[in-house]
């Protein structure tokens, strides 16, 4: 019984990471009907650059905020390359940029960095707490806590401030919401700016976990896309739920069946998920007047 | 005018073909990538010691004095890589002979070309024993009667060896055994296995489990090996996995000891696996402590040459250094920059080699496929028990250290 508890735990604390990273693309989603395909690559920016901060002697508690804040410029900077032309001449070419953006990334940081994997101090300390017969890590533990917030407090702003309101009326009806005098254009920004800084916040909180390299997030990406599927594209409460699930899923999979079959139930969820409910399980049921 | 200006061409071209004169030399491995802390350390290694060699003036061959200069190549750990590398190499007419290669699954790939052409290759520091078995006589076909790919490393088979032994000798009964999914991971485990069996038994293998490069949680490995009860992890992988598994047994408080392949002393286990790495137990050709005055020069120049205060690899820049001596050894005997001649003086050195693993004497002999030791450089006394304690791998056994400062004087 242990067992199953301990890798129920510590696969749906990973989840909790896929969770974070479906959230940015729900973000996108919501208000432009658009995904970063390069997501991943701007979590491996960002804890690069994070990396690069704590090297120079920045302390880690003054990193955090800056890493977020290049998370946020990342973000814009994808809107404003990969996604606006195409929304504007309302193309799928987003699909391609932001793929093509996202390997430049991939190769900027292999050419910057380089290709090894480095580790991430955090002064979280990395002793194993132990409760009821299990075993979790406080790295671990800051991982839910991060995720958790960060989530709460974007949802926060998208129910209370004027700013949030705006971003929910451009999701709800963006002709509507225009007709209104809200700048659709601003709320796409805003809503890839948002989505940069989870994807840093993402990059900084698995880290210490997985250490730093150019090809860190491209595990994670798959995984994230699957909880975003299944979930549906427009529930953030089902995220968290879908990544708990599917990270504890993967761990036991990978204990009972064998660990070479650790990806397998990730997959099997999506096509049944896609073949059962195409808006995802938590997804809404969209009316379309005609 | 017009004829001065020809004769200076023409002398300017002469004097091209005679710089040209040299001892072509490729150095291969993965300068980036997971496996880099060892394929880079190789080639500085072994560039070390090319400079000392350059430095002196260079080989006596026929009555010149030639310089070895050096070809990198890096074939990124990645099987496809190394085979372009070691088909571009083998295209070379005047390459005299290639060091390298750090994965085992790299050497399959591209040794083929490179024993097409005859050309002379010193793997090192690759371990896997397929490395070198896949040339040996198999019941369905007979290994080559003439090879040029000889090895400078303590392969596998020495290394499970002593892995099993520690285990033994530390009374332990119950081992799981952790490998990667790759070539290495899995002829480490197969060697392992067999030395088993091949030592009596006394090990119960409790649990087998395999692992991907690039993964990170090893939690799932790792309970089956404590819900089995085992007693010690016996693991064959490359660092940064190595180092989720340390990172693992500390997490779900599996405390018994790690004891595997060399690459427990790469920088990247090392480092990625901190205070939990300590205790782990490797075996070693090379330990960065200054025990001799060869190996104290050596370390200080590699410290100096490259301006860090540890090697990543140790024992792939020792490996790396000591090869290269050797081939210049097997160039001067040969008194010819013709790869085969080398190979045929690498096959009967006549004078010992003062390297700083050892002294090399006679170090490998004429092929025979029926006993691909032949070609393997490295005995079990080559070897010792190293141990990583504090961010650096140490002699494990204070005897062995002893040992081979007997040895020296």
């Amino acid at each position: 019984m242990d067992v199953v508890l301990q890798m129920g735990v510590s696969g749906a604390l990973m989840g909790l990471v896929y969770a974070l990273i479906a959230y940015g693309f729900q973000l996108t989603f919501a208000t432009s009907k658009s995904i970063n395909f390069g997501q991943g690559e701007l979590v491996m920016l960002s804890a690069f650059i994070s990396l690069t901060l704590l090297n120079l002697g920045l302390p880690y508690w003054l990193m955090v905020p800056a890493g977020l804040l290049c998370g946020v410029l990342l973000g814009l900077v994808v809107e404003r390359l990969a996604v606006r032309l195409a929304l504007e001449q309302k193309s799928e070419g987003w699909i391609l940029m932001t793929i093509i953006l996202g390997l430049f990334g991939f190769s900027a940081a292999e050419n910057i960095w380089g290709r090894d994997d480095h580790p991430f101090p955090t002064p979280i300390s990395s002793d194993p707490m132990h409760f009821f017969g299990i075993s979790v890590t406080p790295v671990e533990l800051s991982v839910a806590i991060g995720v958790l917030s960060v989530m709460g407090l974007i949802e926060l702003f998208k129910r209370k401030t004027l700013w949030g309101k705006a971003f929910e009326a451009v999701s709800a009806d963006r002709d509507a919401a225009e007709l209104m005098g809200i700048s659709a254009k601003r709320t796409i920004m805003l809503s890839y700016g948002l989505s940069g800084m989870v994807a840093a916040m993402a990059g900084i909180l698995v880290s210490p976990i997985t250490t730093v390299g150019p090809t860190m997030a491209s595990a994670l990406i798959l995984k994230a896309f699957s909880v975003a599927v299944v979930a549906g594209l427009d529930s953030g409460f089902g995220v968290v739920l879908i990544g708990l699930f599917l990270g504890a899923l993967e761990s036991l999979a990978s204990f009972y069946i064998g660990s070479g079959w650790r990806e397998a139930p990730g997959l099997i969820l999506l096509i049944l998920a896609l073949a059962m409910k195409p808006n995802g399980v938590f997804g809404k049921a969209s009316i379309r007047k005609v | 005018m017009k004829k001065t200006l020809l004769s200076m061409l023409l002398l300017g071209c002469a004097a091209q073909v005679y710089a040209a004169d040299s001892i072509k030399l490729a150095i291969t491995g993965p300068f980036s990538g997971g496996s880099a802390p060892m394929g880079a350390s190789m080639r500085d290694g072994a560039k070390l010691a090319i400079a000392e060699i350059n430095a002196a003036g260079g080989i006596a061959v026929g009555g010149k004095k030639l310089k070895i200069e050096v070809i990198e190549r890096d074939d990124e750990g990645k099987n496809d890589r190394g085979a372009l590398v070691a088909q571009e190499l083998a295209s070379m007419d005047d390459l005299s002979g290639v060091i390298g290669s750090v994965n085992t699954g790299v050497v399959m790939a591209g040794d083929k070309h490179l024993q097409e052409k005859g050309i002379t290759k010193i793997i090192t520091p690759a371990a896997g024993s397929a490395s070198m078995t896949q040339w040996a006589d198999k019941t369905d076909k007979p290994g080559p009667k003439d090879l040029s790919i000889f090895r400078f490393a303590a392969h596998d088979g020495i290394q499970a060896a002593m892995v099993v032994e520690e285990a033994i000798n530390r009374k332990l009964t119950k081992v799981a055994l952790l490998h990667d999914s790759t070539n290495y991971g899995v002829s480490g485990r197969d060697d392992l296995l067999a030395q088993i069996k091949a030592q009596g038994n006394k090990l119960e293998v409790v649990a087998t489990e395999k692992f991907n490069i690039g993964d990170k949680d090893m939690t799932a490995q790792l309970l089956k090996a404590k819900t089995a009860g085992a007693q010690a992890i016996l693991i064959w992988g490359i660092g940064p996995e190595l180092a989720a598994v340390a990172n693992g047994m500390d997490k779900i408080g599996l405390k018994v000891p790690l004891i595997g392949g060399w690459t427990l002393s790469m920088s990247n286990y090392i480092d990625n696996a901190g205070k939990n790495g300590n205790g782990t137990l490797m075996p070693q050709t090379f330990i960065e402590e200054p025990i001799t005055a060869k190996a104290r020069s050596f370390i200080d120049g590699y410290h100096k040459s490259y301006k860090v205060d540890r090697i990543p690899s140790p024992v792939s820049a020792a490996q790396g250094y000591d090869a290269v001596y050797i081939f210049a050894a097997a160039v001067k005997q040969a008194q010819s920059t013709d790869t085969r001649k080398i190979k045929e003086a690498l096959e009967d050195l006549k004078e010992p080699v003062k390297g700083v693993i050892a002294t090399w004497k006679h170090p490998f002999s004429k092929w025979n496929p029926a006993d691909e030791q032949t070609h393997e450089a490295f005995r079990r006394e080559n070897a010792v028990m190293g141990m990583v304690k504090d961010g650096r791998v140490v002699f494990a056994n204070e005897a062995d250290k002893q040992r081979l400062i007997k040895q020296e004087k």
